[in-house]
């Protein structure tokens, strides 16, 4: 293709430079739809079936709600693992609580110190660390830093255990960093963090 | 509670399992492997989140199987026929759920991307997703063809052949509705 004029040239470089990369499980589970024969109907938002999936959301996320009133919508899913050392202080007792749309982007993500025992997050815990929807470091420059990953469970409600979650922890228990990624099956891609 | 697993059946699709041509079925992969991105791609320049690139690529490759038939080596490439079924597709898609002209910041996580911090990626998400705005506000001909060339990476002679005219044609049109975006952009 010729050049483009000079007047666009810079619009036509930025775009060039847009690559988007669908998610590695993608092509075997179209495969896989193909060979059973699923007829080619793209799913509907307003469906008997996405109604009857909303529904156990939603009751999900009312059980949810009872235990952390305020910190989810009907719309989210919200995960609860614990315990492990994430922070580095040698103790297992740190947990993970993510509320993401299912199997897609995190909104809101906290690593928390199971203080109680409780095996989940509650309000006896203490929060090391919080964050929205994009991964972010806390604080720069903090020397020591541990890096510590946990693979592979179900993080964002998508059904396999296919996420990781990646912690950036400085001794004994501050916490600077934490999202996580997909990590498909028989695989050692690991996905943009999220 | 019935023994028939209603919950678990993939909304809004059919129960009854049409029989697909078992060579097709083997040969999606083949198919993706080749086209996949460049599918994806297209349809993603259009689309405000991955879910909905991720779900009508999907709908592409089964259609495409079923239609596998129909394709005629001689009559274009296996990539211009698939961007084809996605265009329909895309129409289509429109047609259900009303034209987005929104790309929300934050839903580009499938935008690869080497930026070395987060913050840097997050500058980077913003750029892009300013830019796919601009792009939105395009008439559908001017954002099919971006899709084509950007989104899938077509050359000129490939872009050609998918809407069916010269390559002549496709600079003149691509370079006006560049110049259209810029004034979308630069006002």
């Amino acid at each position: 293709m010729s050049g483009p004029p000079d007047d666009v040239a810079p619009l036509d470089r930025a775009l060039d430079a847009i690559r988007f990369a669908p998610r590695a499980s993608l092509g075997p589970e179209i495969e896989g739809r193909a060979r059973r024969g699923e007829a080619p109907v793209r799913p509907s938002r307003r469906s008997r079936g996405w109604m009857l999936g909303a529904g156990a959301v939603a009751a999900g996320l009312a059980a949810a709600a009872l235990a952390m009133p305020g910190l989810t919508t009907k719309a989210e899913i919200t995960v609860d693992r614990c315990c492990w050392d994430l922070d580095g202080g040698g103790e297992a007792d740190d947990g993970v609580r993510v509320v993401a749309w299912r199997d897609a982007d995190v909104r809101r993500l906290w690593i928390y110190e199971d203080v109680d025992q409780s095996g989940g997050l509650t309000r006896a815990d203490v929060v090391r660390f919080e964050r929205g929807a994009a991964p972010a470091l806390a604080a720069a420059g903090v020397p020591g830093l541990v890096t510590r990953e946990q693979c592979c469970l179900d993080f964002d409600g998508g059904g396999p255990a296919d996420d990781g979650l990646l912690v950036i922890g400085a001794p004994p228990d501050r916490v600077v960093m934490a999202a996580i990624f997909e990590r498909p099956a028989g695989t050692a891609t690991r996905l943009p963090l999220r | 509670m019935s023994s028939a697993p209603v919950a678990s059946v993939r909304p809004g699709f059919s129960l009854d399992r049409d029989p697909v041509e078992p060579a097709a079925a083997a040969r999606v992969r083949e198919w993706y492997q080749a086209h996949g991105p460049a599918v994806y791609g297209f349809l993603r320049f259009h689309l405000p989140s991955a879910d909905e690139a991720d779900d009508l690529t999907a709908e592409v490759f089964l259609r495409a199987v079923r239609a596998a038939h129909q394709f005629d080596p001689g009559r274009g490439t296996g990539r211009g026929w698939l961007l084809g079924i996605a265009r329909h597709g895309l129409t289509d898609h429109r047609r259900r759920e009303g034209r987005r002209r929104m790309v929300p910041v934050g839903a580009l996580r499938d935008l690869c991307c080497e930026a070395p911090s987060p913050e840097e990626r997050l500058l980077r998400e913003e750029r892009v997703a300013g830019l796919l705005a601009a792009v939105a506000r395009l008439a559908p001909r001017d954002q099919e063809l971006i899709g084509l060339r950007y989104g899938s990476g077509l050359d000129t002679a490939e872009t050609a052949a998918v809407l069916g005219v010269r390559e002549a044609v496709v600079r003149t049109r691509l370079w006006r509705a560049l110049g259209r975006l810029r004034r979308e952009i630069e006002p």
